[in-house]
């Protein structure tokens, strides 16, 4: 008797989950979720991929070693000029408050110059903007910049993140100017 | 023949690999690269910077040869009339390497 409530219970576990694995796979094919960045997703697949992403990001930038001198000078000057040419178009600079970039991308850039990408301890965000940078986030706008930039190259982007927010459009100007003297160094 | 087919097949990453390190070169920037606004920094007020703050450190890194450039400007207007005809004569044949 209890034996065979059990076999009908696996029986209709077995069909639900067919069920679902084939409804799954119509909506899939039907060609019915809006996939344009102007239509944001639903809050349920919106927390998933969030929380896919941080989750994720967390878990492999744990152990990374954070240099000891990323408040340096030199470290601010390098980070400072890639940041300008690579990444003020989507993450702004001091003074401007949004751009192409941030209105059209989805989900949209954080405003780097708030410092609204995510809160953590001071190790924890210098981690997480690490690997961000370094290994970029799928279907996101955000590329890898890894394969053309060292580790050493990206701290320094790091170490300007740490500074950015308290920066004026003037200092800011002046630390990110490639100008004529890397012209020379480089 | 093999090998011809093989060479091509290598050839083509490492085609590949140049040209994106070339690309990401920062000398690839400095065609358009803008030069430090130094003058804004002199309008600062000095008195509450922390001049042992990175930023300020790496500001004044970048505007130190600028600064320089200025003052032997300024020596060069103290300097006597017949000087420093002399002097902006030699500038006029030879671009300067800080114009703005």
């Amino acid at each position: 008797m209890t034996a065979g409530k059990s076999l009908s219970c696996i029986k209709c576990l077995l069909a639900i989950t067919v069920i679902v694995i084939a409804a799954g796979t119509a909506f899939l094919y039907s060609g019915w979720y809006p996939m344009g960045a102007d239509v944001p997703h639903n809050r349920v697949t919106y927390w998933m991929l969030e929380t896919l992403r941080e989750r994720s990001i967390a878990r492999a930038a744990a152990n990374l070693e954070v240099p000891a001198d990323l408040d340096s000078s030199d470290r601010l000057l390098s980070g400072g000029a890639d940041y300008n040419d690579m990444c003020a178009g989507c993450h702004l600079k001091p003074g401007k408050t949004q751009s192409d970039f941030t209105l059209g991308l989805y989900p949209a850039p954080p405003n780097l110059t708030r410092n609204d990408d995510g809160g953590g301890t001071n190790k924890a965000q210098d981690q997480r903007r690490f690997w961000i940078i370094k290994h970029g986030i799928k279907a996101s706008g955000m590329p890898a910049w890894g394969p053309g930039h060292d580790d050493e190259r990206i701290w320094n982007m790091v170490a300007f993140l740490k500074r950015l927010p308290e920066l004026t459009p003037e200092q800011y100007q002046i630390l990110t100017a490639r100008g004529d003297d890397q012209a020379e160094h480089h | 023949m093999k090998l011809k087919s093989l060479s091509r097949f290598a050839a083509l990453p490492v085609l590949i690999i140049a040209l994106s390190v070339q690309a990401h070169d920062p000398k690839e920037h400095m065609q358009d690269a803008e030069k430090p606004d130094c003058k804004a920094m002199k309008d600062m007020d000095h008195s509450k910077m922390d001049m042992n703050d990175p930023v300020m450190k790496a500001m004044m890194q970048k505007c130190m040869k600028d600064m320089h450039h200025d003052e032997e400007e300024e020596a060069s207007d103290s300097s006597t009339p017949n000087e420093d005809h002399g002097k902006h004569g030699q500038d006029n044949k030879k671009p300067s390497e800080h114009q703005h």
